[in-house]
C-alpha cells in the first residue's frame, strides 16, 4: 500500500470492523479469521471474542492462522462460537474491562470464571490480541495511517491503555478517534451535499447504541472566516447498556413463560433462546412487518431435532412493552437515571448500567450538554424504526423545535468507514471536527482541616486540564507548586467530569461535587537527587495521537511524566 | 494453488461445468487433447497428490449441520411428530440452511424470467449449452429456440467455501458432544 493509504479500525465491544481508503472512496475490508476448527474465512466483521484453548482441546494444526502456525489463543468468529459451548474460557467485552477503573487492567484476570490452571489474560492483553490479529490480517500495510476508534466516554487512562495496546500490536503510525465522531464522519463521507444540510449554529446529537454500550456526543457547527467548522462540544458518560440487554430481557420473558409450562432449558438452550429471540425481534421490527407474533423454536439437543424442539412465541405486544416501556420509556426532560446504591462489598465485575432506561440517560446528557437541532443514529439497535421513532419523539417532547434526523447507513461499518474518512481529513482532504479532551480533569488535594478520628481528611479538586484541550496543545499551571520527595513514588488522586465544562486550570472545587468522578490515581517517581525535596509545578499535554499526558515540571525545566496507575484498585 | 484449493476447484469444476478446470488439469499433468500432440518422449507420470472430490461435499455437509443441523433433521424419523411440530422446527432450519447456502454459494437463476410465460433459449446466454433442458414436444434435433419457462434453473456463479487446514478430518460431520458435569 502506498503513502496516503488510511485504515480505520473500529475496535468494538462486541465486533471489530476495518475500512480503508487509498485516497478515493472508503471500502470495507474483510478480516481473515477462524470460523471453526481449521476453517479460515474472510469476514466483514471480526467478533471481539477471545478464547483461551486448553493444551489438548483442539487437534494439532486446526488453530493455525496464515501468519501463526500455533497461536496461544483464538480470536474472532470461532472464539465466539466456541465460547457458547465453553464460556469459562471466553473473554468478551474486553473493551469494557479496559475502561473499568475499579480493577487492575494490566493484570491477568480474564475470564473471571476460568477454572484453575487456565492462564488468564489482562484486558490490555485481549485488546492487544485483537489489534495484532487485525494488523496481521491486513498484511503489509506499509506506512498506512491507522485510525483506531475509542468510545467518546473513555477516560484518559483507558485511552492511554488503548494506545499501549496498539503499540504492543506493532502498530506505530496511528491516531485515536472517538466513535461518535467517526459515525458523523461516515455520514459526511456519504453525503457530498452536507453543507446544504448542516449550517452554522446547528448542534448534532450522535446517538450510538451498540451491542453492549450506549454513547452520546454533541457536535456544534459554527462559522469561522466564512468557513463552516465542526466542534465536538460534549460527550456523555460511559453507559454499559445496549442491544444485548434488550435481547436478554426478551429471552428472560420467554423463559419465564416456558417455565410456567414446566419446560426447563439448559445453558446451551438458553443461549439458543437468546439468539432466536434476537432473530424474532429483528423480524417483528423489519420494515413493513405486521405479524402479531413470531415463533421462537428451540431445536432439540442431541440428534433428535424435531422431537426435542421447544416451541414458544415472541409477541409484538411483549416486544413493544420491553422496548418502549423498559428501555425507551417516555420520560421528562428533568429525568435522572437511577444511580446504583454502592454496596460495601461489590463483586468484581463490569459496572453495568443499573438503570436500563436509555431515554433517562439521554435526558441527563441533554441537561448537561444542551439541546440538539439534528440527530444522527449509529449502532445495530437503531436499525429498528420503532426505536428511532421513540428517541425522536422523546427528544421533540423536550425541545422547542423538532430535531431533524440525519439518515445514516450501514450502521455496522459506519465507525470504521468514518475513521478512514477522518484519516483523509487529516491529510487535508475533508473537514475535521475539532474536539480535544472531552472531560475536565482534576487532581485531589487534601483540605487542611483538623483531622477527625475515623474520617479521612476531606478532599478538594484542583482543575488541571480544561475541557476541550486540543491535540498537540498543552497547558501549564505555574501556581500549583508541590514539594515532591525524590526517589519515592508520589501519588495523586485523579478526578474528571464530563458535565463541568467551564472549570479553568487552577480552579478549586471544595467540596467535590457529585458530577465529578474519581478515576485511577496518577503517580510519578522523581529520580534520587542531592535535594531531598524537589519543587515542581504541573503541566498537561495532549499528544498528536489524542492521548492526555500529565507532567511534573521542575524550575530548571526538567519534566517527569505522571503515569496512570491502572494497576491498583480504587475505591 | 493449494491441494485443498485444487480439490475444490476440480470438484466444482466437474460438478458445474463438466470438466476439470484448465489450471488444475495443467498442474497435475492432465493436458488437454490438442496439446497432447506435442512430439515429446513419454515421461513417467509425475507423482500426483491425491485429489479427493469428496472433500468439498463433506465440508459443505459439515457446514450445513453446524449452522443449521440439516443432517440431524434429515436423519431423524419425523413420522411420529405432528405437522405443527415439524413445521416449527423447519422454520428455524429453513432460515439457517438458507443463510449457510447463501454464504457458501452465489446462486442465480439460469433464466431470470417469469415461470409459466414464454422464454427464448437465448435468454440463458453463455449457459445455453448446458444450462437448458428441453422437455415436452422436443424437436428432432433436441433443441428449440424457445418455449414456456417451467423452471428458471439455478447456477452457482461463485463458490465461497472456507479454506480448511490439511489436518482437519472432514469425514467428521459433527463431533459427538460430551458435557462435563
Amino acid at each position: 500500500m502506498s503513502t496516503g493509504t488510511v485504515i480505520g479500525i473500529d475496535l468494538g465491544t462486541t465486533n471489530c470492523a476495518v475500512a480503508r481508503s487509498t485516497g478515493g472512496p472508503v471500502e470495507v475490508l474483510t478480516v481473515t479469521q477462524l470460523t471453526g476448527p481449521g476453517e479460515l474465512r474472510d469476514e466483514p466483521l471480526f467478533p471481539s471474542s477471545f478464547y483461551i484453548p486448553g493444551a489438548k482441546e483442539f487437534a494439532e494444526g486446526t488453530t493455525a492462522l496464515p501468519w501463526d502456525d500455533a497461536p496461544q489463543f483464538i480470536a474472532g468468529e470461532w472464539a465466539k462460537r466456541r465460547g457458547v459451548e465453553n464460556s469459562s474460557r471466553l473473554v468478551h467485552s474486553a473493551k469494557s474491562w479496559l475502561s473499568h477503573s475499579g480493577i487492575d487492567r494490566t493484570a491477568p484476570l480474564l475470564p473471571l470464571t476460568a477454572p484453575e490452571g487456565v492462564s488468564r489474560v489482562s484486558p490490555l492483553d485481549a485488546s492487544t490480541a485483537f489489534l495484532t490479529h487485525i494488523r496481521q490480517s491486513l498484511g503489509d500495510a506499509g506506512n498506512a495511517q491507522i485510525l483506531i476508534t475509542v468510545p467518546a466516554s473513555f477516560d484518559a487512562a483507558a485511552r492511554a491503555l488503548t494506545e499501549d495496546a496498539a503499540r504492543r500490536a506493532g502498530i506505530t503510525n496511528f491516531v485515536l478517534l472517538e466513535e461518535p465522531q467517526a459515525a458523523f464522519y461516515a455520514w459526511l463521507e456519504r453525503h457530498d451535499d452536507w453543507r446544504q444540510r448542516v449550517h452554522a449554529g446547528d448542534r448534532i446529537l450522535v446517538v450510538d447504541i451498540g451491542g453492549g454500550t450506549t454513547d452520546f456526543t454533541l457536535i456544534a457547527a459554527a462559522e469561522s472566516n466564512g468557513e463552516l467548522t465542526l466542534e465536538r462540544i460534549a460527550v456523555g458518560e460511559h453507559i454499559l447498556l445496549g442491544g444485548d440487554n434488550i435481547d436478554l430481557a426478551l429471552a428472560r420473558g420467554v423463559e419465564q413463560e416456558l417455565a410456567a409450562k414446566n419446560v426447563k432449558l439448559d445453558a446451551m438452550q438458553l443461549h439458543m433462546l437468546w439468539q432466536r429471540c434476537r432473530a424474532a425481534k429483528e423480524k417483528l421490527l423489519a420494515p413493513g412487518a405486521k405479524q402479531a407474533e413470531e415463533p421462537v423454536t428451540i431445536l432439540g439437543r442431541g440428534t433428535g431435532l424435531v422431537g426435542g424442539a421447544v416451541k414458544a412465541v415472541l409477541r409484538r405486544e411483549t416486544l413493544e412493552q420491553v422496548l418502549l416501556d423498559g428501555f425507551l420509556p417516555a420520560v421528562s426532560r428533568e429525568e435522572q437515571p437511577i444511580r446504583p446504591k454502592r454496596a460495601a462489598l461489590a463483586e468484581v465485575g463490569l459496572p453495568y448500567a443499573s438503570d436500563p432506561r436509555i431515554t433517562a440517560h439521554l435526558a441527563r446528557f441533554i441537561q448537561q450538554a444542551g439541546t440538539p437541532t439534528h440527530v444522527l443514529f449509529n449502532g445495530g439497535v437503531l436499525h429498528s424504526e420503532i426505536v428511532r421513532r421513540r428517541i425522536v419523539e422523546t427528544l421533540n417532547s423536550w425541545l422547542p423545535q423538532p430535531v431533524q434526523v440525519l439518515e445514516g447507513e450501514d450502521l455496522m461499518h459506519a465507525v470504521a468507514r468514518g475513521a478512514a474518512y477522518y484519516g483523509l481529513a487529516r491529510q487535508g482532504k475533508g473537514i475535521r471536527i475539532r474536539g480535544g479532551v472531552p472531560r475536565t480533569y482534576y487532581i485531589g488535594i487534601e483540605s487542611s482541616m483538623p483531622a477527625v478520628p475515623g474520617f479521612p481528611a476531606p478532599m478538594k479538586a484542583l482543575a488541571v486540564v480544561p475541557f476541550g484541550l486540543e491535540e498537540g496543545s498543552s497547558v501549564e499551571l505555574p501556581r500549583t507548586e508541590f514539594g515532591l520527595l525524590t526517589g519515592e513514588p508520589a501519588e495523586f488522586r485523579f478526578f474528571s467530569s464530563v458535565a463541568r465544562r467551564e472549570d479553568k486550570p487552577g480552579d478549586v472545587l471544595d467540596p467535590i461535587p457529585p458530577e465529578v468522578e474519581e478515576l485511577s490515581p496518577i503517580e510519578v517517581t522523581l529520580p534520587t537527587a542531592a535535594e531531598k525535596v524537589t519543587r515542581v509545578t504541573l503541566a498537561a499535554d495532549v499528544t498528536a495521537t489524542g492521548v492526555l499526558e500529565l507532567w511534573c515540571v521542575a524550575k530548571d525545566g526538567h519534566r517527569w511524566k505522571l503515569e496512570f496507575n491502572v494497576r491498583e484498585q480504587t475505591q | 494453488m493449494s491441494r485443498i484449493g485444487n480439490a475444490f476447484s476440480s470438484f466444482f469444476g466437474i460438478l458445474f461445468s463438466g470438466e476439470l478446470p484448465a489450471d488444475v488439469a495443467k498442474e497435475y499433468g492432465y493436458i488437454k487433447a490438442p496439446e497432447v500432440k506435442k512430439p515429446e518422449p513419454v515421461k513417467p507420470a509425475p507423482k500426483m497428490p491425491e485429489i479427493k472430490p469428496a472433500d468439498g461435499a463433506l465440508q459443505l455437509l459439515g457446514i450445513l449441520q453446524r449452522d443449521a443441523r440439516l443432517v440431524d433433521f434429515l436423519m431423524e424419523d419425523i413420522g411420529a411428530y405432528s405437522d405443527d411440530q415439524v413445521g416449527a422446527a423447519v422454520r428455524t432450519l429453513h432460515e439457517q440452511c438458507g443463510a449457510a447456502l447463501k454464504r457458501s454459494f452465489t446462486l442465480a437463476p439460469v433464466i431470470d424470467g417469469v415461470e409459466g410465460t414464454y422464454a427464448k433459449s437465448d435468454a440463458a446466454g453463455s449457459d445455453a449449452k448446458q444450462g437448458l433442458k428441453f422437455i415436452g414436444n422436443v424437436p428432432a434435433e433436441g433443441r428449440a429456440p424457445g418455449g414456456i419457462l417451467r423452471h428458471k434453473g439455478w447456477k452457482a456463479s461463485n463458490v465461497d467455501l472456507p479454506k480448511v487446514a490439511p489436518s482437519v478430518n472432514l469425514s467428521i460431520i459433527a463431533p459427538a458432544e460430551i458435557e462435563v458435569e
